[in-house]
């Protein structure tokens, strides 16, 4: 596909600059270029444009939006700005814009943003998940890992995984990647990031997967600020249509920030016949605090054994909530899976394990085509 | 005067993944102190999730939120009075359990957590801490404040592996002595794919203790609420406690030198001597 591009630039060396860009490049072509956007708009028909860069660094950027979108109704419009702002951001995109492109930018830059956008499009209604533990050792890791899989599989989407696990991620491990970049770096330029930018810090486990890998060391953990955490959270919303956050085990302002971004919060417990379901509980009382806890918390066992419906009706008797999913043990398979870098679904997709987590992706896609749990 | 400027040995189980066996070990390790006679205090410093209390049953009257606030604001008031005893015939310890509701846990002071083990310290001979597995500011400073720091871990599979070696690459930028970090492993004949040598090696040293897996034993005195070593458990775990704790001591395990939690034959006529004692000195 050829693109078209239109260039609305009100910054005279900008519009020179972006011009450059966009001539150099083999397969693109800068159809018209404005400095002027009311002449962008009287005129702009006449070329045909199916991409509009428009200039969003002017105070009545929301309306001009909203005039481009009804005069080019068939052309993709990407706001471009000086600086990547998420609300800002988010606001364009919820008044139509497909993407946000911070600027000057390279071929590379532009090339990619458009292939984004063009094709999904900025999902702002990504679908984000938070899976907590009371106490650590719960299978989360286990869980989200082929949750991730499961899901990219089955819709063909991008989905993405952040290890906020602070201390000690393990997803790396688990996905046996080598990251060139983590969490912590991050979280420390993701103020002059964008989204496109940031998904470079992303290790990409197939087509359909990344992850954004834990710190190395522990001593890091206080370089990723909540703010920070915050803004990558909002900013992946972009790039993935799942979007699935590892916290720290408890209550700290990781896994708290995180949660209360995501739409939707899974208590992950282990069952290890000590005090795991009074520990899972006690932290559902917590998240009785959001007025809608109810749609927004599900409760995950994992080891259940028996793994049947029979086991998943009675833990729900037993806390007074419903429970989502059983999931069963599958220490030896997870394990030489994940000694191997290889997700436990792939290597026995028939297991009890992976019908199980299956099921659970499936309960997500449908949460998804209803509208519900959108973050 | 000067007695009561003698500070008694600060016992820190940390680990870098939980369900090792912290708080099974911790509160066993308490009940062996306190059946041989010493002055022992057990604190729960997994604020949140702490399972002391759950695995003694003790019903949590005064918790440490409580002891703090007594600290802070009567300081006149003797800290053994707010403390909670657990008791097992004739062998007794006090306990600070953790708080019972989750937002008192997560507005507790570390400092304030600090202070109290430097206090506790001057009136027990032995102060046990339970943490939770992460480098928080509250772990960073019992670490510090520790005489030994049990460094519990597990070899099931690597991802536990690789944060035991963070977690022991990351005690050793703290410069501690040598002889203050125990590296024990719990459950080691539990079934892994991993051969613990490999695990040895990896972390640059041999492990100080090495405790056998024995889930039935453990589950069963979680249930009973009555610590294996209490409860005249002869199974291997039970022994191989006795065993890591005659090491700290630096005394052999004596039956007979302790006390007996009933002086009746029913409970301790049960008890069979075995042959971990003659081990003891090969």
């Amino acid at each position: 596909m050829q693109y078209k591009i239109m260039l609305v630039e009100h910054n005279r060396l900008l519009l020179e600059q972006l011009s450059k860009v966009i001539e150099s490049a083999q397969d693109m072509e800068l159809a018209a270029r404005y400095q002027n956007s009311n002449d962008a708009l009287g005129q702009g028909r006449v070329f045909n444009p199916n991409i509009i860069l428009l200039d969003a660094d002017v105070d009545n950027a929301t309306e001009l939006l909203q005039e481009f979108i009804a005069s080019f109704p068939q052309a993709a419009i990407i706001c471009t700005g000086e600086k990547w702002q998420a609300d800002r951001t988010s606001h364009f995109i919820q008044s139509g814009a497909s993407g946000y492109l911070i600027k000057p930018f390279s071929y590379a830059n532009l090339k990619e943003a458009i292939r984004t956008y063009t094709t999904n499009g900025m999902e702002m209604d990504s679908q984000v998940m938070t899976f907590f533990s009371p106490k650590g050792k719960s299978g989360k890791t286990t869980l989200i890992a082929n949750l991730a899989m499961a899901l990219g599989r089955s819709t063909g989407e991008q989905v993405g995984i952040i290890d906020a696990d602070l201390q000690f991620g393990d997803m790396a491990v688990f996905f046996n990647l080598e990251p060139q970049s983590t969490i912590y770096e991050a979280a420390r330029d993701v103020s002059f990031l964008s989204p496109l930018e940031l998904r470079s810090y992303f290790t990409k486990v197939n087509d359909k997967v990344s992850v954004l890998c834990g710190t190395k060391t522990p001593s890091y953990i206080d370089k990723v600020s909540i703010p920070n955490l915050e803004t990558l959270i909002k900013m992946s919303k972009s790039l993935f249509k799942y979007l699935l956050i590892d916290v720290p085990a408890g209550f700290n302002p990781t896994s708290i920030a995180a949660a209360e971004m995501s739409g939707m919060t899974y208590v992950v417990s282990m069952l290890n016949g000590a005090y795991e379901v009074k520990h899972a509980q006690r932290a559902l009382e917590i998240f009785e605090a959001w007025e809608d806890y109810r749609q927004r918390v599900k409760v995950v066992f994992t080891r259940v054994v028996p793994c049947n419906q029979e086991s998943q009706r009675k833990m729900s008797e037993a806390i007074g909530y419903p429970v989502e999913a059983v999931v069963p043990n599958a220490y030896m398979v997870v394990s030489k899976a994940a000694d191997n870098g290889q997700m436990a679904l792939d290597l026995e997709p028939d297991s009890p394990l992976a019908r199980s987590i299956n099921y659970l992706a499936g309960r997500i896609i449908r949460q998804n085509d209803t509208g519900r749990g959108a973050g | 005067m000067s007695e009561e400027n003698i500070s008694g040995v600060v016992i820190t189980f940390f680990s870098t993944a939980s369900s090792v066996g912290k708080t099974l070990i911790g509160v066993n390790m308490a009940s062996e102190l306190a059946r041989q006679g010493y002055r022992v205090c057990l604190v729960d410093y997994d604020l949140q999730f702490g399972d002391v209390a759950n695995y003694l049953h003790i019903q949590v009257e005064r918790s440490v939120k409580d002891v703090l606030e007594t600290m802070n604001s009567r300081p006149d008031v003797p800290l053994q009075d707010c403390l909670t005893q657990y008791r097992y015939g004739m062998i007794s310890f006090d306990v600070v359990p953790a708080p019972e509701f989750l937002d008192e846990a997560y507005n507790i002071s570390a400092d304030d957590c600090r202070r109290l083990i430097e206090k506790l310290r001057l009136l027990y001979d032995y102060v046990i801490i339970d943490t939770t597995s992460m480098f928080s500011v509250l772990n960073l400073a019992m670490l510090d404040l520790s005489t030994i720091v049990t460094f519990l871990g597990v070899v099931d599979f690597i991802p536990t592996i690789k944060n035991m070696k963070i977690g022991n690459d990351t005690l050793r930028t703290l410069n501690y002595d040598t002889n203050k970090i125990r590296l024990v492993l719990n459950r080691s004949d539990a079934k892994t794919r991993i051969s613990m040598e490999d695990v040895e090696q990896l972390l640059g040293g041999g492990f100080y203790h090495i405790l056998p897996n024995d889930f039935k034993a453990a589950s069963e005195s979680i249930v009973t609420g009555v610590p294996l070593v209490l409860g005249g458990s002869d199974s291997v775990l039970a022994t191989e406690i006795r065993k890591l704790i005659s090491r700290y001591t630096n005394r052999a395990y004596e039956e007979d030198a302790g006390l007996s939690a009933f002086d009746d034959e029913g409970e301790n006529g049960r008890r069979k001597s075995s042959g971990w004692f003659s081990k003891l000195f090969s």
